[in-house]
């Protein structure tokens, strides 16, 4: 949302700003993400609570285990989607227009990782763990769910950006920001996978 | 109402276009515009509006503590649910949809683009939205007050097990419906706060340099950014609170291995810098007026903006002392007692910072005077108050006591309604281009502080005596049916009575004279911050010629000008200075 | 300024002197409120709260005694401040011929202003901090060894209790069970074991300056030591739903021969199956 330009309609006899050290919309979405970061460390803290009320086997035995392997690569995909924003980025800024396909691949790349998570999902249901099926299953769709939210949203980010830079209207803001605020899904995720599937 | 000033200039628009004279439609013009100044008037207008609400729900059960289950006037019956119902929701209203709404969103909205000279907030569209999601959030709060089993009656700070079941809390839909609201209103907030610092830090006017920027200022900005480094958990809490209610989580319910305190924690870490997130702007607002009606420097700047920021941090960690005797562990109590007495120290010094200005001093006492300088007084006896509960000793005895509630109205009257009305009849002129009745006003501000110490100071005395909070009836417990209790109740609720008549003075001096009040100069107190140095109102893109700030926005009665105020954009002598109007 | 300044033309002239008579009024109210309140604190002493409430447990002295305190000193700044506050007022009220003091950015000498009451107030809060925290300790943190346990069950709306019958020992046959009436032998030291079957309620007793939440699914310990018979409002200090306001409850704190008395004639009606009586 805060991919939106700085309003300066040029008006005459008025001597310009001085042009601030960080753009607008990256100093938006900087600050968007640390609220973004303070909900997810909300989001840890509860589960580490949960964890530690319920001592001894958590996950308590006898419920279908996380499909740890798939995630793990899947995981490996969302980073490297992670990487090729950042490739798009360097090359924009290099001014090559190779960074449209960098972004295509990343946005491809996220949109993968999606797919697989929403696979999984479907697998863990069938298996009957539902979402009130324990507390611990909550916490798993909560904190895998939540992180799912926000992918989808910031892929709709980077489709923004492909689809503007397409028409040659993506701004530096513009880029930056929708990486951005990728970038941040894509760093989030690996503490997820962590904290949810492997301890 | 809002319409006139806009009107004066017919000259509104969201993007691009330059012509300043062609009218709009009024839809566009008044709620689809993504002006400053007119989203600011909608959330006071809102602001406005839910503050009636949120004091008549005040009156009626106020009514009901001083004459237990007789019919009260203009409603009737209060039954134990509406009692906590009407509590819950004048709680929530009044800090979420009130004080948050006025102090930080309509006068932030308001002050900060016109006081570091710029034309806008720097994201406009997302303005215009934080506005419209605020407004989606009071309409559902509204909502779940008719919402079969009535609106949600768990207290403002809805501690689960209670809030996350309906089997307990009784109000299915209406517990959700506040929770959504609430989150809701948080993201709007979130919305409005990046806004407000990103334009504070990029879109200032050349030449201002950080000790130039007006105090209201910095308070709104310091306030934002405390707001978006404690609400997250909240929201996170919230939809977990959500999903325990419609979607048979256990995250909160003991029996499934959830935990009912975790929510706490996660409310007060929010709660507490909440509190002070309030604060800052009311403080932000005073220090704007008292150096312009004791025409002298504001006393300490540095120290002013350090108190606060030391404020801001140390407000982080006193969270717990709402949950002394809630079965954390004792051991916590002691630090949290600590940490939460040492916050007097930065308050103390702001405070004395006020006062100090005072010194030496020439001081008119006009309205909005008034209502600066009775938020010192009344304030300062909310603060220490607070004191007796942050002991941690002291607050086994006023745990959730009227001594409490008295210490929070002590300090939340001051900033929601003091200072609110402090602002608003401070910038009323440059608002809306007309001058309030001062005589009214006066009037208005007597019958309203005297009423207020009326209502609260007896109540000290009845939480100490053993009154409790949250209860509908105290008919029920012997002990608190004496005569000098019931005495103390009734003069509070007969003065609640009162002061909410009074609002009436005032409703009608805001609204008259925002058609009929003398017209206003554009700079009639002869004040030195920039929102004065444009016309009264400002037409959309405030500044004709972009200012240059040449100095700090506190320079009155300078020993070597014959005029006893100097404006930040004024050039030095002798580079062609501007005519200051109104001087000395 | 103001000549030129319709906003105070409006008030008019006229209002000056009104104002500095209500401002002296103030002052002298202020005063005369002060002096009260201090010769009432000074007369009252120790039990000033106590005569507000009385003070019926072993620490309810010492509860007491943190508040006075506190209002001691936070007391003496609120004073100070309101007096300094309202002085200036009075001193530098807006009149003709009266300069305003324009402090530049160097002269530092009023910054004393600050420093000191800075390291006063610094000082005040350590005492207050350390008051509070002794005693905390002593009431929450630490208890004298029980006379007797009892059980406290809240539940929406009404409290259990599970008084040990004659073996003093609870969980036993002979316990007896009450509703909303607690029984208590006045000088012994009780624990209770706090409990809530389903939301959050809290165990209060006001005369015994006692005050603890029930959080379902735990039990929370506590204690209590009462110092004078008789019978004392429990209220439930903790929001719990609709009943909330009507969750009262009694504390009979009796005499040995009263007690002995209580347990025994429950005793005898506990013909009642399950061996308990609704006393
Ligand atoms: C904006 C509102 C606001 C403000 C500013 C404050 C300020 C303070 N509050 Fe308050 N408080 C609330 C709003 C506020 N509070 C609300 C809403 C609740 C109830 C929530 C609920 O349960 O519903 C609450 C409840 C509350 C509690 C929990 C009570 C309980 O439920 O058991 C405590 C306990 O520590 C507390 C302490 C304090 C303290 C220490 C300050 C300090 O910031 C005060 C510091 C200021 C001063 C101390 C005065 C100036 C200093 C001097 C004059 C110098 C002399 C002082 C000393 C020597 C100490 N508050
Ligand atoms: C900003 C916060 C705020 C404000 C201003 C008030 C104002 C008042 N409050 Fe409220 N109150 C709370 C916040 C606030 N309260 C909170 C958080 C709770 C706890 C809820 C809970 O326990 O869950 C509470 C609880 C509470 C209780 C305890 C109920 C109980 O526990 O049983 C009582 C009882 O007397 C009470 C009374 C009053 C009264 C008489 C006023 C009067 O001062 C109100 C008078 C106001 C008016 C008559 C109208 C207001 C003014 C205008 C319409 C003009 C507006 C103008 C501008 C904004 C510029 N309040
Ligand atoms: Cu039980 Cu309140
Ligand atoms: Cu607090």
């Amino acid at each position: 949302m805060a991919v939106e330009g700085t309003l300066s309609r040029p008006v005459s006899a008025r001597p310009e700003r001085p042009e601030p050290a960080i753009p607008h919309a990256v100093f938006g979405m900087v600050l968007a993400i640390i609220c973004e970061m303070l909900f997810f460390s909300g989001l840890v803290a509860a589960f580490i609570v949960g964890e530690s009320a319920n001592p001894g086997a958590w996950p308590p035995p006898g419920q279908p285990r996380f499909p740890v392997e798939v995630t793990g690569v899947n995981t490996l995909a969302l980073l490297a989607s992670g990487v090729l924003a950042l490739l798009a980025n360097r090359a924009h800024g290099a001014g090559r227009p190779s960074f449209v396909g960098l972004l295509t691949a990343a946005a491809v790349l996220g949109a993968v990782f999606l797919g697989v998570q929403g696979v999984e999902w479907q697998g863990l249901i069938r298996e009957g763990l539902t979402l009130s099926y324990s507390t611990h299953a909550s916490f798993f769709y909560l904190l895998v769910g939540m992180h799912a939210a926000h992918a989808l949203v910031a892929l709709g980010g980077l489709v923004w950006a492909v689809a503007q830079a397409r028409k040659g209207a993506l701004g530096k803001g513009g880029l930056v920001a929708a990486s951005l605020f990728w970038g941040f899904v894509v760093l989030v995720w690996p503490v997820l996978y962590v904290l949810v599937y492997l301890l | 109402m809002a319409s006139h000033s806009i009107a004066a200039h017919g000259h509104s628009d969201s993007h691009g276009h330059h012509d300043a004279h062609h009218e709009e439609h009024w839809f566009l013009k008044y709620c689809w515009s993504t002006d400053h100044k007119m989203i600011a008037k909608q959330y006071l207008i809102t602001g406005l509006f839910m503050a009636l609400i949120g004091g008549f729900f005040a009156y009626v059960f106020r009514w009901q503590l001083a004459f237990p289950n007789q019919p009260v006037p203009f409603f009737g019956v209060v039954t134990p649910a509406s009692y906590n119902m009407m509590i819950t929701q004048h709680g929530t209203i009044m800090i979420f949809f009130v004080a948050m709404p006025v102090l930080l969103a309509a006068f932030g909205n308001y002050l900060i683009p016109l006081m570091v000279g710029a034309d806008d907030m720097v994201f406009p569209r997302l303005n215009r939205a934080s506005y419209q999601v605020f407004l989606i959030s009071s309409i559902i709060l509204i909502w779940s007050f008719f919402v079969p089993g009535g609106g949600f009656g768990g207290a403002w700070t809805a501690y689960p097990p209670l809030s996350a079941g309906s089997q307990f809390n009784l109000t299915p839909s209406g517990s959700t419906l506040w929770v959504v609201a609430v989150a809701v209103e948080f993201v709007a907030f979130l919305m409005g706060g990046i806004n407000f610092i990103v334009t504070a830090m990029n879109a200032r006017a050349p030449g201002m340099k950080f000790e130039d920027v007006p105090m209201a200022v910095w308070m709104i900005v310091i306030a934002s950014v405390m707001f978006m480094m404690s609400v997250g958990p909240l929201i996170a809490g919230s939809v977990m609170l959500i999903m325990d209610q419609n979607f048979g989580t256990h995250f909160f319910d003991p029996r499934t291995g959830g935990d009912p305190v975790l929510w706490q924690h996660l409310f007060w870490f929010f709660g507490h810098p909440e509190v002070y997130v309030v604060l800052l702007p009311a403080l932000g607002f005073l220090a704007e007026i008292l150096p312009v009606f004791s025409r002298k420097k504001l006393f300490g700047y540095r120290t002013l903006l350090y108190s606060s920021i030391g404020t801001a941090c140390l407000s982080f960690f006193v969270w717990a002392h709402h949950q002394f005797i809630s079965g954390i562990d004792p051991r916590m109590a002691n630090v949290f007692a600590a940490t939460t007495v040492l916050i007097s120290i930065p308050i103390a010094e702001i405070m004395f910072v006020f006062i100090a200005t005072l010194y030496r001093s020439s001081i008119q006492f006009t309205v909005p005077m008034l209502w600066a300088l009775s938020f010192v007084a009344e304030f300062l006896v909310g603060g220490v108050t607070g004191i007796f509960l942050g002991a941690s000793g002291a607050d086994i005895h006023f745990h959730d006591t009227y001594f409490v509630l008295a210490h929070f109205h002590y300090t939340f009257f001051p900033i929601a309604i003091i200072g609110s009305f402090a602002g608003l009849t401070y910038w009323f002129p440059k608002m809306f281009g007309r001058h309030l009745n001062e005589g009214l006003g006066k009037l208005h501000f007597w019958i309203t502080i005297i009423s207020f110490n009326f209502i609260w100071m007896p109540l000290f005395f009845t939480g100490i005596m053993g009154d409790h909070r949250r209860i509908y009836s105290f008919t029920n417990f012997p002990d608190l049916m004496t005569p000098d209790r019931i005495l103390l109740r009734e003069i509070s609720s007969v003065a609640t009575a009162i002061m909410g008549v009074a609002q009436i003075l005032f409703f009608a001096n805001f609204f008259w004279s925002m058609y009929k009040g003398r017209k206003a100069e554009d700079n009639p107190y002869g004040a030195n911050t920039l929102e004065w140095r444009c016309p009264s109102p400002p037409p959309h893109g405030n500044f004709a010629v972009m200012p240059t700030v040449y100095r700090g926005p506190y320079e009155y009665s300078h020993p070597d000008r014959e005029s006893d105020f100097w404006p930040q954009d004024e050039p030095p002598a002798g580079q062609g200075s501007v005519q200051p109007e109104g001087a000395h | 300024m103001a000549e030129q300044h319709p906003s105070h033309e409006s008030g008019g002239s006229g209002w000056q002197p009104l104002a500095r008579s209500v401002y002296s009024l103030t002052i002298l109210g202020v005063v005369t409120v002060i002096t009260a309140i201090l010769l009432y604190i000074f007369a009252g002493g120790e039990d000033l709260i106590a005569r507000l409430i009385p003070a019926n447990s072993s620490f309810a002295g010492d509860i007491d005694f943190v508040i006075l305190i506190i209002a001691g000193l936070v007391g003496f700044w609120f004073f100070a401040s309101i007096f300094a506050f309202f002085a200036l007022l009075y001193q530098s009220r807006r009149r003709p011929g009266h300069k305003p003091e324009y402090l530049g950015k160097h002269d530092h000498q009023l910054h004393t202003w600050i420093s000191w009451p800075h390291w006063l107030v610094i000082a005040c809060d350590l005492i207050i901090i350390v008051v509070a925290v002794k005693v905390w300790h002593q009431v929450k943190q630490v208890a004298p060894p029980a006379d007797t346990v009892v059980r406290v069950t809240a539940q929406q709306w009404g409290w259990t209790f599970r008084h040990p019958g004659t073996d003093n020992k609870l969980d036993t046959a002979d316990d007896i069970v009450t509703i909303d009436r607690l029984h208590v032998p006045v000088d012994k030291v009780v624990h209770f074991e706090l409990q809530s079957k389903d939301v959050m309620h809290d165990f209060s007793v006001p005369v015994f300056r006692l005050k603890q939440d029930a959080v379902p699914g735990r039990t929370i310990n506590g204690w209590f030591k009462p110092t004078k018979a008789g019978a004392f409002d429990i209220q439930c200090a903790e929001m719990c739903g609709i009943g909330h306001g009507l969750m009262p409850a009694r504390i009979f704190v009796e005499t040995p021969e009263q007690h002995a008395a209580f347990i025994e004639d429950s005793a005898r009606n506990a013909s009642v199956p399950g061996g308990q009586s609704i006393y």
